[in-house]
């Protein structure tokens, strides 16, 4: 036994001497290795000179072209639910995460909420991902302008992701800076909606005081003083806060940079980025990439036909309510925002000439998002996500304009600003559409409101429009949406999935 | 004084002590200078029967020095005259033989059962009997793989080894996924191969019959001294080498047939008219209008086929004086069940050893291994979705579109399977070789020395064609028309990619028998790993031509350049470095002690994190070779066991996550100009470190009744801390890997075999295996203050809990009335018709809150038998396998994304008060009623009867004259039937993920495989 505790204890010496040697003989180099094929954040070639923090700052204006910022879940949720539409395709089509965007109420198992959730938070984090690297990034050298302009950009994007999270959700959790240590901090408390909006308002206030009036046209769409703005007056109307919605939507109207143009070409792939256009959601297609730079909007609303008439999948049908009662007699924007189908009596045709074939599954879809069949062709693909989604365009901004102004008492500015806009819409036919002249508060009132309806249809806004006129719950329960519950339905209920994932840190909306 | 004498004696046992080590090194170098007292002895070993025994062991008592019988029973071995012999094989009672100076020894041995005691089996840089073993190691023999009809011999692994989770899938060529001992990890819970030596991920270039020996290592002792990668278990591969003799040619073959008995039960053309008219109904829209849907289209029994699989192995093996030479060759074929799914694979080894001296050997191995592949043209979901009163094709070129209500997510899956059908050419290369130097010199050290290396080559071209005309069928005021997508281009793409691996070991054994009974086994040693890998892809569409079909003008050079659909190139990189020792030690072959040491260093840590040391200890008492042991004759042997351990795991993640990267795969569109941007690619943990498995083994292991009976009864207890996890966060979509909490797996199993005979002829042995694994996550770590969820919540792990259970709601029945509805909880919008779930929390409503646990998707019991039987020539294998206690989730019938065909359990679906009180009402925009609930779980206990085989072995004598050794022939059917609930192509556990496991989305079927085959040795 002893023999043996000497031979081990050889062994022993034998074998930490093995251990020695050879954990120190060239491995820690063996050990070295580096990401193949990728950056880490060392040899990243940063460039220098102009626009040193771009990369950051598309990265987010990337974001907006994701599927969960501004598709399906999108359309549903601003468009579906409101009076404007109805789901649209065939009954069953999207199931419940679907039909009770339309029908009420949305359940908080609904992933169209999640997906929400998920893409505005995304587009925020590479917001704050931009301001980090300004304000870090030591392997960047630019001048202090550079840093405040792409700051102010970023900052705008990130007002416009929490000014849509807010609506969507009221209370949502604000975070404003780029994590690095997500396990400790991501998990973060919801806040009243108030702070959310006063921190919106601050972000636009940066943006419209640091971001140029416009763009070089190799950058044409990149958020401009006029975005701020103008989505600033759309932040302050729905707070009612008129005179600064006045005041922010006069710095737009003031500053000669907008105009009007054909609303027929408003809505065309050529009118894109046009004199009226104040802040798009940007995408290109060509033949070799006909999807992946686009975003896949105009799709949903597309024409649910089979063949070269499979243009969609017919989401986002114009209701029979905005069809038959909310345009005045002749007005040809009715024509140009809902696409009436051909049935066996009445050849339904395009603004293109084409005419849809007999028996689609939906009488009616949007015209605002029809894409060109010559668009169609060149490109080799039937679905549009070469369209712009137009998220701000100045015909909003003037009547943001009137309806502050008629809230504040200035009926005159009210009437002609709104007139401004009737007056383009008409097209140089006089018999229609005639000038609103009253300067009673209350009818004007109605009139801008109404004109916003029409003017703006299956543009996103009628929803919140409605909820912030405080006439959703008369508006719904008058279309059929018998469901709709104000005090539950103007806000999606948070997504339970990020409920569970917060572990009840987040807390459901009422009536949830 | 005593004291004092006491003082005296140490001081002398200490000198004797140091005296006789110096007299043993004088042995060791005076034996060590010459071979003047060794003799060579030869011999022949045959059976009672007079059959020559082939593969015989023939051990050198106390040492590790042996050799074994060849094809005749035929053995040589130079040894000392005065050494003992030890013959061992399988089926036959061991026998030691003392040489006694003599030159022939022929020995007859006895069949006995039970000797597997005396097996060796591998234990990492080495090998050991498995009667010195102190862990948990099962060898399963090559030989009962081959003879299964399998394209991954690991799958033929199912049933047989307690602990061993084997879940196949149907796919050609793939390979199942493999867990030993329960989930250690929620990262990479593979176990790693090590293929003589070569540590691997997976064995897809090796042929069954040219598997030596597999042995499945789980407990933490046998495991340690694979440090970072040896925490998941280890299945250590030993391939097939020469055996001693003259020259041996075998031919083995199996041809079969795959035919898929469980199909999903889905309706018909008469059951979806049914179903949706109700569904329509029930959503109060108009009715659809069938007119033109006429036909009754089994969609599943088109894309389903009877398949053929069939693997041939030729080996030839030569050994001579001074070299031995061993050649495989190998070709496999299987077709899919889903058509047009093959996979053809070629493989040949040639391995070859030359003994320059009694004490210098060197070495080689060389394995080329080429698949061709042609994936599955057509899909399963799709063919579970589409409606079937759709008619399939109006001629060639013209098939029929799907009706309106899915034909925007629905295509025609006849028209997918022949549009795509031979349209990629898929083909990999393989080399994995290795070199040795083994050198012995003072008698009891080794020096081995390995360099391996693994070169892998894959590339693929594919093309995409023009689509088929459809004709869409008139609906209503809808015309039948015919339309062809004139916006579709044809494209092709091409994709190459490169694996290199680099491994060496350097080995330093000693094995001594230091006399009296004290026997010293130790190795140590120094290894690194290197790999490496790359690819390449890009894909153009041509938008000005139509390219044809036709191969030779499928590469990306056919299209202009100024097409491009995507480029894409990529690579990674990591190593590891290891130095390790074991000293194995037993006494007078009853008192056995062993211990390792490992340290490792892993490239996918920052180097402050980078280095860690893992070890064991072992310990094993023989009780029946007490002498107080003599007198119970009922068993012959008894051996206690324990070992503790302590072992890494860095597999199976990205490299250099400890590192911020940032990826500029997205780009910013202003007007049509396109720009490059950049983000963080994820989220970097600087602390990153491996995880730690630290666990104890204890086992009893049993031989009785004249060695008829053995069992093997092993406990264990084994924890994973600081869990690697990737981790879903709360507000931010980008990757976050980390080290999370700890869970623990504690387990028995149990597995118990008897042998016997009965009269002359007949010989039988039945055996069974059961494991039991209870898995615990008994933290999730103070770094996270948010829920780990998977699968978008539908599994959540959560301290207290078995990982990723499925978390949801519990069916009470289903609301029959609005008085129902208003008699029990229900959510504030429940209609009659939905399920009524149980109010956990009793508050008298259905919320959030009454979700809980309702099952897991890993398995917790697992059990394995066979039955053997043997008649003079004739043979036959029963063998039958199961798991019990797991769930599958049906994920594939929530989806509402559209109209689907409906399976066929919704034909009973609520239709009024008291019609059903299970499945719900038609209506797929009933959101409660696809909430995650035990109405998408089955119970997936099953029973399966693996093997079924009948053999016929050829007289001997007859097949002598012929110049045939051995002749085999026999017919086998697998898989052949389940007994199981679960509604889906097979019950086996869904655990390729850990976070989020068990979800059925139309998983690849497992087919029942009838087959015969032959093997003949010259």
């Amino acid at each position: 036994m002893k023999y043996l505790i000497s031979i081990s204890r050889f062994k022993k010496v034998l074998m930490i001497s093995i251990l020695i040697t050879s954990s120190f003989t060239g491995c820690k180099k063996l050990l070295d290795t580096d990401r193949q094929g990728g950056y880490d954040a060392s040899n990243f070639p940063y460039p220098g000179g102009s626009g040193p923090y771009d990369q950051f700052i598309f990265a987010a204006y990337n974001d907006l072209r994701s599927f969960n910022v501004h598709s399906q879940a999108f359309i549903s949720a601003t468009s579906i639910r409101s009076d404007d539409a109805d789901k649209g395709s065939t009954p069953a089509d999207g199931g419940a995460n679907a039909i009770d965007m339309d029908n009420f109420p949305v359940a908080p198992s609904n992933g169209f909420i999640n997906a929400l959730w998920i893409g505005y938070y995304s587009l925020i984090s590479n917001c704050n991902s931009s301001i980090k690297e300004v304000n870090t990034n030591t392997q960047v050298s630019s001048t202090s302008a550079v840093k405040v302009q792409t700051i102010a950009e970023a900052r705008f994007l990130r007002a416009y992701a929490y000014f849509n999270l807010v609506r969507f959700f009221g209370k949502v959790p604000l975070i404003d800076t780029f994590y690095t240590d997500p396990a400790a901090q991501n998990n973060v408390p919801q806040v009243p909606a108030t702070q959310t909006y006063a921190f919106i308002e601050s972000d636009l206030q940066f943006a419209a005081a640091n971001l140029p009036a416009a763009w070089d046209a190799k950058f044409v769409g990149r958020a401009t003083k006029g975005a701020a703005n103008g989505l600033l007056a759309k932040v302050y109307l729905i707070q009612q806060k008129w005179a600064l919605a006045l005041a922010a939507a006069g710095q737009v109207v003031n500053s000669g940079l907008y105009s009007l143009i054909s609303y027929d070409v408003l809505f065309r792939e050529e009118g894109e980025n046009s004199k009226e256009s104040v802040f798009e959601v940007q995408a290109t297609a060509s033949a070799a990439i006909p999807q992946n730079n686009g975003v896949q909007y105009a799709q949903i609303q597309g024409v649910r036909g089979s063949g070269q008439w499979d243009l969609g999948w017919g989401w986002n049908s114009p209701s029979d309510n905005l069809a038959t009662t909310a345009y005045e007699a002749g007005d040809p924007r009715r024509a140009r925002t809902i696409l009436f189908t051909s049935t066996s009596t009445v050849p339904g045709p395009t603004i293109y000439g084409e005419v849809t074939p007999v028996g689609l599954p939906n009488p009616r879809y949007n015209n605002k998002v029809y894409t060109n069949p010559a668009m169609r062709a060149s490109i080799g693909n039937r679905f549009g996500y070469w369209f712009n989604l137009r998220v701000l365009r100045y015909a909003d901004v003037l009547l943001m304009y009137a309806e502050a102004a008629n809230e504040l008492g200035n009926t005159t500015e009210a009437i002609e600003k709104l007139e401004l806009v009737r007056a383009r819409a008409r097209a140089g036919n006089n018999t229609i559409l005639p000038a609103v002249t009253t300067t009673n508060q209350v009818t004007l009132r109605d009139a801008i409101r109404r004109e916003r309806r029409v003017e703006l249809a299956m543009e996103h806004d009628r929803f919140w429009d409605i909820v912030r006129w405080g006439t959703a719950q008369a508006v719904l329960n008058g279309v059929g949406k018998t469901n709709f519950n104000a005090s539950r339905d103007v806000l999606l209920p948070i997504p339970q999935t990020q409920i569970d994932l917060s572990k009840g840190v987040l807390v459901q909306n009422p009536g949830y | 004084m005593l004291a004092n004498f006491k003082k005296l004696k140490h001081v002398l046992a200490r000198f004797h002590t140091v005296a006789k080590g110096m007299i043993c090194l004088l042995f060791i170098f005076s034996t060590s200078s010459g071979y003047a007292q060794n003799i060579t002895v030869r011999g022949k070993v045959t059976g009672t029967n007079g059959e020559e025994l082939a593969g015989v062991s023939i051990q050198v008592k106390g040492t590790s020095q042996g050799t074994s019988t060849d094809v005749n029973g035929n053995f040589t071995i130079t040894t000392s005259a005065n050494a003992t012999l030890v013959f061992s094989t399988i089926g036959y009672s061991e026998i030691e033989e003392s040489v006694g100076g003599r030159s022939t020894i022929n020995v007859l041995m006895t069949a006995g059962a039970g000797q597997q005691l005396e097996q060796v089996v591998v234990v990492g840089y080495g090998t050991q009997r498995k009667r010195d073993v102190t862990g948990s190691i099962s060898t399963i023999k090559g030989d009962d793989i081959a003879k299964l009809p399998a394209t991954n011999p690991i799958a033929s692994l199912q049933g047989r080894v307690p602990g061993l989770t084997v879940s196949n899938t149907g796919n050609a060529g793939a390979s199942p996924v493999v867990r030993i001992r329960g989930v250690n990890s929620t990262n990479s819970a593979s176990p790693v191969y090590v293929v003589d030596g070569i540590l691997q991920d997976n064995i897809d270039y090796l042929n069954s019959s040219d598997i030596e020996s597999i042995d499945v290592l789980r407990d933490p002792s046998s495991i340690a001294i694979y440090g970072l990668r040896g925490a998941n278990g280890v299945i250590a591969v030993t391939l097939k080498k020469a055996a001693r003799g003259k020259t041996r040619i075998n031919f083995q073959s199996n041809v079969g047939n795959q035919v898929v008995h469980d199909k999903i039960s889905i309706t018909d053309a008469a059951g979806f008219k049914k179903l949706y008219s109700a569904q329509l109904s029930n959503l109060n829209a108009a009715p659809f209008d069938y007119t033109n849907y006429t036909a009754n289209t089994d969609w599943q029994d088109m894309v389903l086929r009877k398949a053929v699989i069939t693997t041939n192995n030729l080996s030839i093996s030569n050994n001579g004086e001074k070299s031995s030479t061993y050649l495989n060759l190998g070709y496999t074929y299987q077709q899919g069940v889903l058509k047009y799914d093959d996979y053809k694979r070629y493989m040949f080894r040639l391995g070859e050893e030359i003994r320059i001296s009694n004490n210098f050997k060197i070495g080689g191995d060389i394995t080329g291994y080429h698949f061709i592949s042609n994936p599955a043209a057509a899909s399963i979901t799709n063919a579970l979705w589409a409606a079937p009163i759709v008619p399939i094709q109006l001629n060639d070129n013209t098939y029929y579109s799907m009706p309106s209500f899915q034909r925007a997510q629905v295509g025609n899956p006849i028209a997918a399977l022949n549009r795509n059908n031979r349209n990629s050419i898929n083909k990999g290369y393989r080399a994995v070789g290795n070199l040795f130097v083994e050198y012995k010199f003072l008698k009891n050290l080794t020096w081995k020395s390995i360099v391996y290396g693994d070169l892998g080559y894959n590339t693929g071209r594919s093309y995409s064609q023009l689509p088929f005309s459809f004709v869409n069928l008139g609906e209503g005021t809808a015309a039948t028309n015919t339309t062809f997508d004139n916006t579709a281009r044809t494209s092709v793409s091409q994709s190459q990619g490169e694996s290199k691996r680099f491994q060496q070991d350097h080995t330093l054994s000693f094995d001594r028998n230091l006399g009296n009974g004290h026997l010293i086994n130790a190795v140590a040693g120094f290894t690194t790993i290197y790999s490496y890998g790359s690819s390449v892809g890009a894909s153009r569409r041509d938008t000005a031509l139509n390219i044809p079909d036709n191969p030779d003008l499928w590469y990306i050079g056919i299209v202009n350049e100024n097409n491009p659909i995507f480029n894409s190139g990529g690579g990674s990189e990591s190593s590891s470095v290891g130095s390790f020792a074991r000293v194995s030690y037993s006494y007078k072959n009853k008192y056995l002690l062993n211990g390792t040491i490992r340290r490792d260093g892993s490239s996918k840590f920052a180097p402050e994190n980078r280095w860690g040391t893992f070890g064991s200890v072992g310990a094993g008492w023989i009780v029946s070779s007490e002498s107080f042991f003599d007198n119970i004759k009922a068993i012959n042997f008894l051996k206690l066991r324990g070992a503790w351990g302590l072992t890494g795991n860095a597999n199976g993640f990205a490299d250099n996550l400890y590192k911020p990267g940032v990826s500029n795969a997205s780009t910013a569109i202003f007007g049509d100009n396109i720009y490059t941007s950049v983000q963080a690619a994820y989220i970097p943990d600087p602390n990153l470190h491996w995880e730690t498995v630290k666990g104890i083994d204890v086992g009893i292991d049993l031989r009785a009744f004249r060695n008829r009976l053995n069992a093997e009864v092993t406990f264990y207890d084994r924890t994973t801390t600081d869990i690697l996890t990737a981790v879903t966060l709360p507000n931010d979509t980008r990757s976050f890997f980390t080290n999370l909490g700890n869970i623990t797996n504690k387990g028995i199993e149990v597995s118990v075999g008897w042998n016997d005979k009965v009269g002359k002829d007949v010989t039988y042995s039945i055996s069974g295996n059961f494991s039991h694994n209870k898995n615990i996550v008994n933290s999730i770590g103070d770094k996270i203050n948010f829920q780990l969820t998977g699968n978008g919540g539908v599994n959540l792990t959560t301290t207290g809990q078995s990982i990723g259970y499925f978390f949801g709601y519990t069916q009470a029945g289903i609301y029959q009335s609005v008085a129902d509805i208003s008699k029990q909880a229900a959510f504030g919008n429940s209609l009659p018709g939905d399920i009524a779930y149980v109010d956990r929390n009793g508050d008298g409503a259905i919320t959030s809150a009454d979700r809980g646990y309702i099952g897991t998707p890993f398995p917790p019991y697992s059990f394995g038998g066979n039955f053997s039987l043997q008649y003079k020539g004739v043979d036959f294998l029963f063998e039958g396998q199961g798991f019990a206690g797991h769930k599958i989730y049906t994920e594939r019938r929530t989806a509402t994304f559209a109209v689907l065909n409906y399976e066929s359990n919704r034909l009973n679906a609520w239709t009024g008060a008291g019609s059903n009180n299970i499945e719900p009402i038609l209506d797929n925009t009933r959101g409660n009623n696809f909430l995650m609930s035990t109405y998408y779980l089955e119970p997936a206990d099953f029973f399966r009867i693996r093997t079924l085989q009948i053999g016929y072995n050829f007289n001997a004598k007859m097949l002598r004259s012929q110049h045939i050794q051995n002749a085999r022939l026999f017919i086998s059917g697998q898989n052949l039937k389940t007994w199981s609930k679960v509604t889906g192509y097979s019950p086996e556990p869904i655990i390729g993920s850990i976070l989020g496991g068990g979800a059925d989305n139309g998983s690849y079927p497992v087919p029942a495989v009838y087959s015969v085959g032959l093997n003949v040795t010259f």
